[in-house]
């Protein structure tokens, strides 16, 4: 009950106490006499001065940064370009000279698709993707047969001698130059200075390797290749010496698919 | 006496401060007034290179390069005119479908890469300005002059040759695991620089290490701006197209595409 009754002598404000008035005064005082202090205290005026100095110096040049870096390229952007008005006006259109340009236009137009489709392959073709170790077997325009291969290492070997090799697969457009079962690798120097074997000479029957190609090859000029191989676990990693390695079942549908003069792009 | 010569002494700091103040704000309204200028002085530069020049031998009306249709048309044959230029070589080229938002690598005409741009966002002069004018700047394939990256162009490992079998050391499987954020501009010949950035955010990294690779190339260009305003010309605007696309889409295209490729802009 005694909280349900407010009387009207409870709702006036309380008196400011003398002593509040006594705190807050005293407060202000204790301010100006440290900020006298500090007036004062020539060296600590000087230290203040200087960091308010620094500060302000500070951000001055971090705007100068802003504004030369990011506010003015932006500025840049705001008016630039003045469009002319495409108009669609039928009184051009009934022009002769109008219909003459627009049907030269038109023959230029379809001489240049014509040209720009003939450049597409209408036989069958190979795509060799050199940074995922990726092929695409293409057939009549559409993708037949898709998955990973192996490329060049991307390492450079040197001797001390100062020869040096660049296991890298070439980019560009190739095409098939020969077709072989059941190939023989013929060692370069390279698989013996890599092994630090002995070089032997150029016909020496040690350079002969069957059965590591895998059952096709397919010769892209230059020594670079096609081939099956016997790492298969490292298809999809760039780990070969320029060629392009497949697996069986990939290298038989591209041997089968591909004929001598098909196109090879790698990129 | 002391205190009167002090009072007396005119203060030279102040003076100082407000003579390089003033001089930093006068410099800062030459500079910007510099820069506002360069969007202008390159439309007018390509105004001079690309308008349509009349001849006495064959008057046309020129009405026409503001015609809906021919412009259409004309942008058609542009772009086939620079795609069949760069199909010409056996290289491998880029070619930017801004309205599509699709980028495709092709090498010889047939398309072997193709990936689509996330977000763009590209210099109003290629929108705003005249069509005419900008369709015939983009009628030729655009050669890259210089690039900037954050990934290398070709990470080649030198090996050296082991001096015989004993310290021959089969090779490491390759870490393909590496991840690097993808950014890179490529500045081309006619004043166009595209700037290609890695879509995802993959790591927490990643926005940080955009900004650092954005803040270098920003700095770059302010020095060569600041250059040209100290000798008193008027610096180089460089028109541009940012593009955001998948990170392993964009490598491909770095690592793919030569020092000095070429690449055919439609929009």
């Amino acid at each position: 009950m005694e909280n349900d009754s407010i009387t009207g002598e409870e709702l006036q404000p309380e008196p400011i106490q003398e002593s509040d008035v006594k705190g807050d005064s005293d407060v202000i005082q204790i301010l100006q006499t440290f900020w006298q202090n500090i007036l004062d205290n020539k060296k600590l005026a000087v230290i203040i001065r200087r960091v308010i100095y620094g500060i302000i110096a500070f951000f001055g040049l971090f705007f100068l940064f802003l504004f030369f870096i990011f506010i003015i390229p932006a500025i840049q952007e705001l008016p630039s370009g003045h469009k002319s008005a495409v108009t669609n006006s039928s009184d051009l259109k009934k022009d002769a000279a109008y219909k003459k340009q627009i049907a030269a236009i038109t023959r230029d137009v379809q001489r240049l698709t014509r040209k720009h489709n003939s450049y597409t392959s209408g036989i069958s073709y190979v795509v060799i993707n050199t940074t995922d170790n990726l092929f695409y077997l293409y057939k009549n325009k559409k993708l037949v047969r898709e998955g990973h291969c192996s490329t060049g290492s991307l390492k450079m070997l040197m001797t001390e001698e100062g020869r040096s090799w660049i296991f890298k697969t070439p980019r560009g457009k190739y095409t098939i130059q020969g077709k072989q079962t059941n190939p023989v690798w013929t060692r370069p120097d390279w698989a013996y200075v890599e092994e630090g074997l002995p070089i032997p000479p150029k016909d020496d029957p040690s350079r002969y390797e069957p059965n590591v190609l895998g059952d096709y090859k397919l010769t892209l000029g230059d020594g670079y290749m096609i081939h099956g191989t016997i790492y298969k676990r490292f298809l999809g990693m760039p780990v070969t010496h320029g060629c392009v390695r497949l697996n069986d079942e990939d290298l038989k549908a591209i041997f089968n698919t591909l004929s001598i003069g098909s196109k090879v792009y790698i990129f | 006496m002391e205190t009167e010569e002090i009072i007396n002494k005119p203060p030279i700091r102040k003076y100082l401060l407000i003579a390089v103040i003033l001089f930093l704000l006068a410099f800062i309204i030459y500079y910007t007034v510099m820069m506002l200028l360069a969007p202008g002085k390159k439309l007018e530069a390509l105004k001079n290179e690309y308008s349509y020049k009349q001849t006495e031998k064959v008057k046309v009306d020129e009405r026409v390069f503001t015609d809906s249709t021919y412009l259409k048309l004309f942008k058609e044959k542009a772009y086939l005119q620079s795609r069949i230029a760069m199909a010409e070589s056996d290289s491998i080229y880029l070619t930017v479908n801004i309205p599509d938002s699709i980028v495709n690598m092709s090498i010889s005409g047939v398309v072997v890469h193709s990936t689509k741009i996330s977000d763009y966002k590209y210099s109003k002069i290629l929108f705003s300005g005249d069509d005419y004018i900008i369709t015939s700047l983009l009628s030729r394939p655009l050669t890259i002059i210089n690039d900037y990256s954050s990934i290398e162009k070709a990470p080649l490992m030198i090996k050296m040759a082991p001096k015989d079998t004993s310290e021959f050391q089969p090779d490491i499987i390759p870490d393909t695991a590496d991840y690097e954020p993808v950014n890179y501009i490529l500045e081309m010949n006619n004043g166009i620089t595209l700037f290609v950035y890695q879509a995802e955010k993959i790591n927490p990294g990643d926005k940080l290490s955009l900004f650092k690779f954005d803040l270098r190339y920003r700095l770059r260009l302010t020095m060569a701006s600041l250059r040209n305003v100290l000798s008193f010309k008027v610096p180089e605007y460089h028109i541009y197209i940012k593009m955001r696309l998948p990170r392993s889409d964009s490598k491909i295209i770095y690592r793919a595409i030569p020092k000095h490729g070429q690449i055919a802009v439609y929009r």
